[in-house]
């Protein structure tokens, strides 16, 4: 995977956690417990994703300045 | 251009021309608030984001546990002639709510916390339907559901049985139709 390509993933992450934690709070509020599982089950993924793209980033970025 | 043609804020200690041109750059600053700074930070907002969210379904979990179908008398008929609008509370003692015999002769429930920021609602006979002062907000007699102002979410509406005149609140649906 890229650096780029780790950018990327992260930006999307947080526009994916931004909107799973609305829904969530929504649901929650409507009391669907069920949905409120769901959605937090998303953002925890997504929190996950974005914590290995940004491992991935970090060997990618400080590897290639140790090297030059 | 040498320091003394420039403004004092521009003013460095060298009056050599060489280190002035470096003047702009800050080594500090460029050490702080880099590309490498702005992309830890983004990933710890996602991550932060993420998790935000385990206290709500650690909550739902201990949600779903409760169960809250008790049926519990409510009121006798002839307490309620229509236009008329009575307060209880339903399923717990914590949970306000309204019994309304409407205009046209039904009997609904609902509780009554104002689904914006928790105001109790009430009927209003002349118009038939539900009020909120504290922001104006209105519901639909019907059914729960907002008509007007700020609450954006439908009442959570108590469901009902009439045995032998008695009202009895048997159940509740917090979203519905
Ligand atoms: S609390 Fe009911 S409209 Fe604001």
């Amino acid at each position: 995977m890229s650096k780029k390509k780790c950018w990327i993933i992260i930006f999307i992450t947080i526009a994916l956690n931004v909107v799973m934690v609305q829904w969530t709070v929504e649901s929650y509020l409507g009391r669907e417990y069920e949905k409120v599982l769901i959605f937090s089950a998303i953002g925890v993924v997504g929190a996950f994703i974005a914590f290995f793209a940004y491992l991935n980033w970090r060997k990618r970025e400080y590897t290639q300045s140790s090297k030059d | 251009m040498t320091n003394n043609n420039k403004k004092g804020r521009n003013r460095k200690e060298s009056p050599s021309d060489m280190v002035n041109l470096m003047g702009n750059v800050e080594q500090k600053d460029d050490l702080t608030y880099n590309r490498r700074a702005f992309l830890k930070s983004a990933a710890g907002v996602s991550i932060a984001l993420g998790l935000s969210t385990v206290p709500f379904s650690v909550r739902a979990m201990m949600g779903m546990a409760e169960d809250e179908n008790e049926r519990v008398e409510i009121a006798h008929m002839d307490q309620l002639p229509k236009g008329e609008s009575l307060t209880f509370n339903y399923p717990t003692d914590n949970d306000p709510a309204l019994l309304v015999h409407t205009m046209s002769g039904e009997l609904v429930a609902y509780n009554s916390a104002c689904t914006h920021l928790m105001c109790p609602v009430f009927y209003k006979k002349e118009t038939d339907t539900l009020l909120c002062p504290c922001h104006k907000g209105y519901f639909d007699v019907n059914n729960g559901h907002p008509l007007e102002g700020p609450p954006q979410r439908e009442l959570p509406m108590i469901h009902l049985e009439v045995d032998a005149n008695t009202i009895y609140a048997v159940g509740r649906s917090y979203r519905h139709e």
